[in-house]
């Protein structure tokens, strides 16, 4: 019996390229906990969002393997263990639906109807998502409550574990607060495994109890949070963690790049 | 010398003529970065189109004065304005892959200029791939960090005296935003030289800004020194915003 509630070997991923394949992810290997939280930093076009994407089951590796102790019966096709929160959240709501419709229906699924109403408004009220709001359309929110409308009909699907892709790219310092202090309260009322891809580590710091680091499509480091920010050993983890302080020269960057 | 004058600008908008932002007044100042502070939806990004007339009329009313080298830029006819963002005012958008046309590729924009080491020497610069692996991609083909560094070479290529970007910090990871920081000082060092940009990015303003002012509220603060501005400065708004900030790092 495996402790661990996701493990990840030797995961690999690829595209086709004109001639040769174009490798994207090479040798990803983790453990994560029940109830953990795992950050995955890096660059852009490092290969985070296809890792998500992997460990979502929306891509299908090219080698390796992704293992799920998961409490869900093999046999149930609705339902699905994992949620990913895409980095343009907008586009999972639908514009011309309720949001509430759009929540009830996936509670529908895990809980009946019954217990629906009760379930979704308990739901809106612990993501802070105001209640004149829940008779809205997805297009009549703006940018920050589509995020929580988008939570909401990710978590009725009760996910195992949620996956959130850029979370809080392009937003100002109060609503990445906002945000964060958000992703604290579903990881202690949800019982729930969460991932965080970004490429802001200090917030990575503030949510994640481990953290892994990509460079190129490949895992550089990873461990305890706090040990990475104390004592980074890769120099491209360096190099990341100087570049949040701006302290990076004209050479430092060169010689990444 | 550069020479840039903004004097109480009012910024309306829709039939009913809703007041976006008012009375705004502020100089550019020579060979340094001018940065404008605010949070999402505050109008910074209708404030910077404001300025050379880039407003859609129908929709937008501008009153005020933009005095740029001598001319009133809200009065000059289209055709004179439509020269100065061509030569002399380069602006640099948010969201830079969708500023460029899906169809063509990067050769495109680049057959235009010339001056070909000109452009082989900022590409390499801006730590970029050459020409011969870089100019047959498509749009959709880069990274946001690529591609706001073409645009910004692109503006960069038409040497303008005074460069407006948008949050070129917006969704790029952090070691191109050290490069852009840097590239961005460079070009400040020269006398003529001005940049004006507005972000919400606390961090690079700290680290760019040399002047910085605050948005909020439809009211643009007094421009301070970058050490005045994170020192206490009672500008209504700024404290929460400063504070939200300190408890992220």
């Amino acid at each position: 019996m495996n402790s661990s509630f996701l493990e990840v070997k030797n995961l690999s991923f690829s595209v086709k390229g004109k001639t040769d394949d174009i490798p994207i992810l090479k040798d990803i290997s983790f453990k994560l906990e029940k109830e953990k939280t795992l950050g995955i930093a890096g660059e852009s076009g490092s290969g985070k969002t296809t890792l998500g994407k992997l460990l979502a089951g929306i891509l299908r590796p090219v080698a390796g393997e992704i293992i799920f102790n998961h409490n869900i019966k093999q046999d149930n096709k609705k339902i699905h263990p994992v949620q990913i929160l895409f980095q343009n959240n907008g586009e999972i709501l639908n514009p011309f639906r309720k949001v509430s419709d759009m929540v009830d229906e996936a509670v529908r699924l895990r809980s009946g109807k019954k217990e629906m109403v009760n379930i979704r408004n308990d739901l809106f009220r612990s993501l802070n998502f105001a209640e004149d709001l829940w008779g809205r359309k997805g297009s009549e929110l703006s940018g920050g409550e589509q995020q929580r409308a988008a939570l909401a009909r990710l978590l009725a699907a009760e996910p195992e574990l949620l996956i959130l892709d850029e979370p809080f790219s392009a937003q100002d310092p109060e609503s990445q607060l906002n945000l964060l202090n958000l992703f604290l309260k579903i990881k202690n009322e949800f019982n729930i495994t969460l991932i965080c891809i970004a490429h802001n580590l200090r917030i990575l710091r503030k949510l994640c109890d481990e953290i892994i680091i990509i460079y190129r499509g490949r895992q550089v480091e990873k461990g305890n949070t706090e040990d990475i920010f104390n004592s980074p050993k890769h120099p491209y983890t360096k190099f990341l963690i100087n570049s949040e302080d701006y302290n990076l020269s004209y050479d430092e960057l060169k010689s990444v790049f | 010398m550069l020479s840039a004058d903004i004097k109480d600008i009012s910024i309306l908008h829709g039939k009913d003529e809703k007041v976006l932002l008012s009375g705004m007044s502020f100089v550019l100042a020579d060979s340094s970065i001018n940065i404008i502070l605010g949070k999402n939806g505050t109008g910074k990004s209708t404030l910077i189109r404001a300025l050379t007339g880039l407003l859609n009329k129908n929709f937008y009313k501008v009153s005020g004065k933009v005095e740029y080298n001598g001319s009133d830029l809200l009065t000059l006819p289209e055709s004179e304005l439509l020269k100065i963002r061509r030569s002399k005012i380069g602006y640099v958008f948010q969201d830079a892959i969708n500023s460029l046309d899906p169809l063509k590729n990067i050769n495109f924009y680049f057959k235009r200029f010339k001056n070909e080491p000109e452009a082989d020497a900022l590409l390499n610069g801006f730590l970029l791939p050459g020409r011969a692996d870089l100019f047959r991609l498509y749009p959709y083909e880069l990274s946001g960090g690529m591609a706001q560094r073409l645009l910004l070479i692109l503006t960069l290529l038409r040497h303008p005296q005074i460069l407006i970007l948008d949050e070129p910090t917006s969704g790029i990871d952090t070691p191109i935003s050290n490069l852009i920081l840097l590239k961005l000082k460079e070009f400040v060092k020269d006398n003529d030289k001005s940049i004006l940009l507005v972000t919400q990015d606390l961090q690079f303003a700290a680290n760019a800004g040399d002047r910085i002012a605050y948005l909020a509220d439809g009211k643009l603060s007094d421009f301070y020194s970058n050490e005045m501005f994170f020192n206490d400065i009672p500008i209504p708004g700024l404290k929460n915003f400063l504070l939200a900030y300190n408890q992220l790092i």
